[in-house]
């Protein structure tokens, strides 16, 4: 497939998590900037609060200071009491104003001065109504006005006056000021939020792009894969179809072949038989006619009392002899491979099959060669396994056979027989003290036809070979461990659960 | 399975690509006391030409008493074909064929005997066994009765 990029590339995109952490970072700081400026705005309440309370008060200060000055002035001039209670009311109340003026000024040190200079003016004023007063009540009202005259009053209002005027002016204008940069931070503020979704929205967009193109990529994958999977599958189809095939055709072969040796085999044996039946005429033929010579010639002949044919007939014999019984150990491969290749073409039928009853069974059916051999057959608890029962059979009755077999000289067979659980398999080892096998020969004895050791016990190499083939056809392995004197351990590895037949991958 | 059947011996029919066996099954066909005439083929071709005649209908063989010694193992066609070539012959179907190989294959036993093989016979290696079975064969060729030619 050209252009395929590594699957792992679609999936490991860096741009991806970049662009998720720059957007919570937007995010993060839009937070804390309205968080801030919130806060801000908080504060520029507060000082606008303060601000206007303080214009309050400053304007509450020159307010009372007028009520007690046109209360004062009225009194004077009209002498009547009310203007003289408008006055007596307010005077003392310039003090206390004073003073939360003070208060609302906080510790503002542009304030300090103008609250000071408020005090200090207002101390002459309040004196000189004070004084007016005092004097228009003793009935000097003419020095009363003089003294008003004088414009000292006048002049100190009009100074507080500005003074509050001022203030006021000057508050103000820090509160347009407080504004404004209220203002302009809400602005910054409001666009800093709109950028920042904005940017957040375009991340959020270029993000779905890239993860709908990942998502494309990795569908394209995926299918690719699927793709693959199925060809892949298709391949493992047909090399599995070829495999059974050459295994089938090497199965017909082995079955062809046996069978055809078979052919010349029978006759061989056949007109080698009617030989030997021919032998018998031949010689009575030759016996016959020496006695019919020794008749004709009517005399001893020492040449012909001495008897030939004897020794011509164990030569006969002989020859007869070896050529029949290698026929007959050809018969017997033949058949071997006949049965083994039958086996091959054997379809299991996996059951649980209780490991203890089968074994047990096997050594019943040996019980007497035990007995004849003296032997001991330990077997311990064996585990259960899913296998085909049959198969199982042949391969413990072949390795306690072959344990039973080859014995050592002058030492009582003893043989083992143990089983363990691994997670997924059955172990199982067949242990002999018997005469071992040379490691050099541990795959040998497995081979068909192939044989180790002496070769003092009858067999054809065949036992070793089928119980692998088995084993490895239940999926499971065949394991040897041998010291020549010492014994053999041959341990069988099935799979717990039947996992098919794997004739074709055999 | 001679004069009781039929004023004609009955023709043994033997189609058996090695001489070898062919002279042995002969030889203990005849040692079991079985005279009748044998008619040895080495391919199966002769022997279908001989059975079926020229034309192949089968006619050749109407009215003839026939026992067929067939082997399965042909160089030129199986033994399975003829037999179903027989078996499905409207002249032939009713002669006995002895199906007699070194195949011992259950499934071609069974396929002999769906196709109406009426003896299945395995060779033995074994030459006592093999002689033996040809001569029971013989004796049993010496009671069987064949159809009567129509």
């Amino acid at each position: 497939m050209p252009g395929r990029r590594p699957l792992t590339a679609i999936y490991k995109s860096k741009l991806q998590p970049v662009l998720l952490g720059s957007a919570f970072a937007l995010l993060v700081a839009i937070s804390i900037a309205t968080a801030f400026v919130v806060n801000r705005a908080g504060d520029d309440a507060e000082n606008l609060n303060q601000t206007l309370q303080l214009q309050d008060r400053l304007t509450n200060v020159l307010l009372i200071m007028r009520r007690a000055e046109s209360g004062q002035r009225g009194y004077l001039l009209t002498g009547r009491p009310d203007y003289l209670t408008d006055y007596s009311s307010a005077a003392p109340r310039i003090a206390p104003s004073i003073d939360e003026l003070r208060q609302a000024a906080g510790d503002d040190p542009a304030l300090k001065p103008t609250v000071d200079k408020i005090e200090v003016l207002s101390r002459p004023k309040i004196e000189e109504m004070a004084r007016t007063v005092d004097m228009a009540q003793r009935g000097d009202t003419a020095g009363a006005l003089a003294l008003i005259g004088s414009d000292v009053g006048r002049n100190t209002m009009e100074e507080i006056r500005q003074t509050v005027a001022e203030a006021v002016a000057t508050q103000r204008q820090v509160r347009i000021e407080r504004a404004q940069i209220s203002d302009r931070n809400n602005t910054v503020l409001l666009f800093l939020t709109i950028g920042g979704s904005l940017l957040i929205v375009a991340i959020g967009a270029v993000s779905i792009f890239l993860v709908q193109r990942n998502y494309r990529r990795a569908e394209v994958a995926r299918q690719e894969l699927a793709g693959t999977n199925a060809n892949l599958e298709r391949i493992v189809e047909f090399r599995t179809a070829d495999l059974s095939e050459a295994n089938e055709e090497i199965q017909r072969f082995a079955y062809i072949v046996s069978h055809d040796l078979r052919s010349p085999l029978v006759n061989i044996m056949g007109f080698t038989s009617e030989l030997e039946a021919l032998r018998q005429d031949i010689f009575a033929e030759v016996e016959r006619l020496r006695a019919e010579v020794a008749t004709l010639k009517n005399q001893a002949d020492p040449a012909l009392e001495a008897d030939p044919t004897a020794q011509l007939g164990q030569d006969f014999d002989e020859a007869i002899g070896f050529i029949k019984s290698s026929i007959g150990n050809m018969d017997r491969l033949i058949t071997a491979v006949l049965r083994l290749s039958r086996e091959g073409r054997r379809q299991f039928h996996p059951e649980t099959v209780n490991m203890n009853a089968l074994v047990g069974g096997l050594i019943d059916t040996v019980s007497h060669r035990v007995t004849e051999l003296s032997a001991t057959l330990n077997v311990a608890d064996l585990p259960s396994v899913e296998t085909d029962p049959l198969a199982a059979q042949q391969i413990f009755g072949n390795l306690i056979d072959n344990a039973l077999k080859y014995g050592r000289d002058g030492e009582k067979l003893q043989i083992d027989i143990r089983g363990r659980l691994t997670a997924t398999h059955a172990m199982y080892d067949v242990q002999d003290n018997g005469r071992g096998i040379d490691p050099g020969d541990f795959q040998r004895v497995f081979e068909l036809f192939r044989r180790a050791g002496k070769q003092d016990r009858p067999g054809e190499g065949i036992g070793l070979a089928h119980v692998r083939a088995l084993v490895r056809r239940m999926g499971g392995t065949m394991g040897l461990n041998s010291e020549p004197g010492k014994g053999s351990t041959f341990t069988v590895t099935l799979p717990r659960r039947w996992v098919g037949d794997k004739r074709s991958a055999a | 399975m001679n004069s009781r059947t039929s004023e004609r011996p009955v023709e043994i029919v033997m189609i058996e690509d090695d001489e070898g066996h062919a002279r042995l099954i002969e030889k203990n066909i005849r040692r079991a006391g079985v005279n009748n005439p044998i008619a040895p083929f080495k391919n199966g071709t002769d022997g279908v030409n001989y059975l079926f005649g020229a034309d192949g209908s089968g006619l050749a063989s109407k009215g003839k008493p026939l026992l067929v010694l067939l082997d399965l193992n042909l160089p030129d066609m199986t033994g399975v074909e003829i037999l179903g070539r027989i078996k499905s012959n409207e002249h032939m179907k009713r002669v006995p064929v002895v199906v007699l190989t070194t195949t011992d294959d259950a499934q071609e036993v069974q396929r002999c005997y769906d196709l109406g093989c009426n003896v299945y016979i395995t060779k033995p290696v074994n030459y006592e066994n093999f002689a033996n079975a040809i001569r029971q064969l013989g004796l049993f060729f010496s009671v069987i009765q064949v159809p009567s030619p129509e």
